[in-house]
């Protein structure tokens, strides 16, 4: 198995389907299948995909809200009944487009796609380790947001929001999320509800912490590793 | 020499379009059974949700239903009955008033039941295909 995948799929015959397919093909883990956008998201937010199999219409939210929506982006394989919706997936960037019910070998077809794009894809908030910079949704557009920019980013239930000195960005995403994806060389976890920027602290009092002015509650759990992580002469 | 699957060929019902189910599946049988249960177990359900809207005379309920059950009949090689669901689904756009699309409806419906019995006979005939 070298991908990894979930299914956004309402037709249960469908995602039987498409399970079927993954498993033959032996090139796709399929890690769950969802049957509306908004459990897909907490998934995602959550868990981290190579690549999604995702229906357009389904009852709530579209497969195209999802994309609005999710806070990074692996591949995405559109699987739908309606052809009309090829030009949103073009607009979408998706890698590929299946008109259900799609044949086996052309299932093959598109995870060759996959396989052959650029490593599953540098994608906004999934690229960060290493990187100097984060690309984040919000506004209903992706913004790219310098780390030195970042001050801190805190927990809003399924939202964080990104503070730098001048504005502040929500996104859809948890915590718990983005501490394995951002650059740890910047950011450090600090409370089950705050990633901070380390160069960014001013300074440090019992079990606080300050950032322009602004007052960090830093956990017993991870104190020590915040000392440990600042200069200390 | 012992070949059992050399010249398995299954003779689908004449309602489907057996070349395009082969090509859909590449021949796999195995496949292709499972898809027919999935169907089978899923179709009642759907059936029931035409059924409840026509009953409740709710247009946009009706043809939400229909093009919901439409692409069942895709992976079951049914693709006339396939054209026949998208072609009610424009019906309902153009005429969305119940009385004049009851014709149209009853059309569909007779064959949708007679599919249905189409479907859970192949699914029997498969699995004792496969079982040979």
């Amino acid at each position: 198995m070298s991908l990894s995948c979930i299914i956004v799929e309402d037709l249960q015959v469908a995602a039987n389907y498409l399970i079927k397919c993954c498993e033959k093909s032996k090139l796709v883990e399929v890690k769950g299948h969802f049957i509306n956008v908004p459990d897909a998201l907490s998934f995602v937010n959550e868990n981290t995909v190579d690549l999604i199999f995702l229906d357009v219409e389904m009852p709530g939210p579209n497969g195209f809200e999802l994309l609005d929506q999710i806070a990074f982006l692996p591949k995405i394989i559109l699987t739908t009944s309606k052809k009309e919706y090829a030009y949103d997936a073009f607009e979408y960037k998706v890698t590929d487009f299946l008109k259900k019910p799609f044949s086996y070998e052309r299932f093959l077809e598109a995870l060759q796609k996959v396989q052959s794009s650029p490593a599953t894809q540098a994608a906004p908030g999934n690229e960060t380790e290493g990187s100097d910079h984060i690309y984040i949704k919000s506004e209903g557009k992706l913004i790219r947001l310098a780390n030195d920019a970042i001050l801190f980013m805190e927990s809003m239930g399924d939202y964080v929001k990104f503070v730098t000195a001048d504005k502040k960005y929500i996104t859809h995403n948890t915590i718990k999320n983005l501490e394995d994806k951002v650059n740890k060389q910047y950011f450090l976890k600090v409370h089950r509800s705050y990633i901070v920027n380390l160069r960014k602290i001013d300074d440090m009092r019992e079990n606080c912490l300050f950032i322009n002015g602004l007052e960090i509650p830093v956990s017993k759990a991870f104190k020590s590793v915040v000392i440990s992580r600042l200069n200390i002469l | 020499m012992n070949q059992p699957f050399a010249n398995k060929t299954h003779v689908f019902s004449e309602h489907i379009n057996a070349a395009y189910i082969i090509e859909l599946y590449s021949g796999d049988y195995s496949m292709i059974e499972e898809t027919f249960a999935d169907v089978v177990s899923e179709y009642t359900s759907l059936l029931a949700n035409v059924d409840a809207a026509y009953l409740a005379g709710d247009v946009p309920a009706l043809k939400r239903a229909v093009h919901k059950i439409k692409p069942l009949f895709g992976f079951v090689g049914l693709t006339s009955i396939q054209s026949q669901c998208l072609d009610f689904e424009n019906s309902c756009e153009a005429h969305p008033s119940l009385p004049l699309l009851t014709n149209e409806f009853m059309l569909l419906k007779n064959n949708l039941l007679q599919m249905k019995a189409v479907i859970e006979e192949e699914k029997e005939k498969l699995v004792l295909f496969n079982s040979r």
